[in-house]
Formats: C-alpha cells, structure tokens, sequence
C-alpha cells in the first residue's frame, strides 16, 4: 500500500444531496470491507491529511457518516459541505492506498478462480458490515444484499474507487456526487 | 536545447512524453512547452505513439468517458472519424485509435477496468504536472444533467411507470364510459300524510 497523498485540508465544499451522502457512506464501507484495519486507517489518513478539525477522533467520523440516510442510526441534519469536501478527500486517499487490491479485483488477467474467491471475501465483509450497521427495512439496502442485484452493485462501488484513486480523482468523485436524482 | 523526457506509469500502462521548454515563454529548461513525442504502453498491446494531436485526442475521449463510468453513464466518446474513441464493450471498454496515415487500419484496443483505470491515473498525471506546460481541451469534471443520467436507466425501464399509468387511467376511463349508469328516476316526493305520520303497524292477527 502507497502513503497518504499530500492534500490540503478542504475550507470549502459542496453541499451533497441525500444520495450523495449515501453513496459517499457506502464508498467508505467498501473501504472497510476492503481493509480490516479500515476504520484505524481512516483516522489516521485524516490525521495525516491535516483533517484533525473534521475528524479529531473516530466518535467524530462515524457521525458524519450517520447522517446517512440508509443507516440504521441516522441523523437528520445536512451534511456541512467542508465535512464533506473532507470526507471526499478521505476516500480519495484510502483509495490511493488500496489501489494494488482494487487493481486485482478489477483486472481480467489475475486467475478467474483467485478472483472470484477474491470477490466473495469482499461480498461476504460487506455483507457483514451493512447487516451490522444498515437500514435492512430499506429497499436500496436490500439491493446490496440480494445475489442477483449485489454483485454489480459492488462491482460499481469496487470501480468507482478505483477510478478515484490518483491526483485527478478528488474532481472525478465530487463530480459525480453531486449528479442530479434521475 | 537538451530533450525532456518524462514517464508515467502506473500498473499496466507507462505514458512517455517527449518535449522541449518554450523559450520564447521563458520556461524553465526543465519544463515541456512543446511536445515532440509520447508513447504509450498498455500491457498486452502494442505499443502506441503519435504526435500533441493524438495525445490530445486520446485524452478528450479517455477523461470525459472516465468521468461518466464513474456516474454509470456508458456512452462512446471520441469524435467521428477522429483519431481517437473510446466506448463500452461487453464487460469492458473498448480503445479505438485511426492513424492519420492512409491505408492503416483502425486500431482496436479491449481493456478492463483495472487496466483504464492505470491509462486514466497516468493521463491524470500528466495533465496535473506542473513541468508540462500544455494546455488540454477537455471540459472540466462537473455534475452531469439530469438527461445524461437517466439515459442510463434502460428506455423500457424508464418509460414501464408512465405507460402503466396512462393504461391504467384509459382503462378506468372506458370502464366508467361503458358501464351503464343507474336510469335517473324521477325524485320520490313522499307522502305528506306518510312523512308525518309512519307507517301502521300491521295487524295481521
């Protein structure tokens, strides 16, 4: 894994609208479920990030990302655009250094079998995770649950991280977080 | 004036610019004003150079279709008949590149996601380094509109609601049309006799 990129501390941002915190909070999930250490390694990336105002402890973090609607204890309050700004960085950087196991998960040339096997650690983690920490009364979190409907669903969040990842993917992900509600 | 040669590479791509610094716009000897060459290698495939129009070309149709990947949107990019275009094919991109010599075919290039995501990075780099002084042309990353995204709901999808309403709101219109309504009787006034004193009480004993 690659050290944490150097990006300046965010003093403005957008605000999200409701799908974008959702998507934003389930991006962060897919790092967990990526890295077992995830949580650990969110605060300690922000710290080095120079996100200590935003996110001084992990307490702090989980409530921003419990203003997510899907989740099973959310807040109802609007995201602050500099938490968020904050928060897009943070999974750009986690992104940055899970690149090698993103990369792996996404190529066609590593061995079908290894990544399949690949495929159900991380669809069994996050499975885990949102049973854990979701709304399962919630349509679109049922979605990420169901066989038929949960592997391109993951398999978008897998590649939306890897497409974030690198020193142009802050824009990119901001970008898309604030695509209109079809 | 010595060459510049700078290299980008990431996994499964390695981008090579070639260039020199524009005096006449007192750059640094360390900086690219003007390209001269680029190659780029993507593991699998052969290796690809051109000139600033190619580079810029590839990067016009390869960023924007990045930026759509992202919000799910998979439309081809790449003007028609340009050098460069990029689409989705089955379960990943297809990379189509014309020369501008005459008589060479096109060339097609399938990639996967990890592989455009390594091209992209390697791009990214290169349009952020602040020793390459070039200018590219291809629009900014901002939110899409609300059309583009909904392009992406397949039409049978995106039109089920609204024919299944209108059906159902044509189909209760024509039964309410042919089902024959009650014969509009003429009011019964009541008795007044009746109305103010009931009916007797039957005595059948």
């Amino acid at each position: 894994m690659t050290e944490a990129p150097t990006i300046s501390a965010p003093t403005s941002g957008a605000r999200l609208s409701r799908r974008g915190i959702e998507r934003l909070d389930l991006l962060l999930l897919t790092i967990e479920a990526l890295d077992l250490n995830g949580g650990e390694a969110m605060v300690w990336t922000s710290q080095q990030m120079g996100l200590q105002a935003q996110f001084p402890n992990r307490v702090e973090l989980w409530k921003r990302r419990c203003l997510n609607p899907l989740r099973r204890t959310t807040r109802r309050e609007q995201m602050d655009p500099v938490d968020a700004e904050s928060l897009i960085c943070l999974v750009c950087a986690m992104a940055e250094r899970l690149y090698p196991m993103l990369h792996q998960l996404l190529s066609s040339r590593e061995p079908e079998q290894l990544t399949l096997q690949r495929w159900e650690l991380l669809k069994d983690r996050l499975g885990d995770l949102i049973e854990e920490r979701m709304n399962l009364r919630r349509e679109a979190v049922n979605r990420l649950l169901q066989a038929e409907t949960a592997g391109p669903l993951h398999h978008q969040l897998v590649s939306t991280l890897a497409f974030c990842a690198g020193p142009g993917g802050i824009d990119r992900l901001r970008a898309t977080l604030l695509d209109p509600t079809p | 004036m010595l060459k510049t040669t700078y290299q980008y590479e990431q996994t499964a791509a390695r981008l090579v610019v070639e260039g020199f610094p524009d005096l006449s716009a007192e750059q640094a000897a360390d900086a690219i004003g003007i390209l001269s060459a680029w190659r780029l290698q993507l593991v699998g495939a052969p290796e690809l150079e051109g000139t600033r129009d190619h580079l810029e070309a590839l990067m016009t149709a390869v960023m924007p279709y990045a930026r759509h990947r992202l919000s799910g949107v998979g439309k081809r990019f790449g003007q028609d008949g340009g050098f460069v275009s990029i689409g989705p094919h089955e379960k990943g991109h297809q990379l189509e590149l014309r020369s501008s010599r005459e008589g060479v075919q096109p060339l097609q290039l399938q990639l996967d996601d990890a592989e455009l995501a390594d091209l992209v990075r390697c791009l990214d780099r290169l349009r952020l380094d602040a020793r390459v002084k070039l200018t590219w042309s291809f629009p900014e990353d901002l939110p899409l509109r609300r059309h583009e995204i909904a392009e992406r709901i397949p039409l049978q999808e995106r039109w089920a609601s609204p024919v299944l309403a209108g059906l159902a709101l044509t189909a209760s219109v024509l039964v309410a049309w042919f089902v024959p309504l009650p014969p509009a009787n003429e009011p019964m006034i009541p008795n007044q006799t009746e109305a103010i004193s009931p009916a007797e009480p039957t005595t059948d004993r």
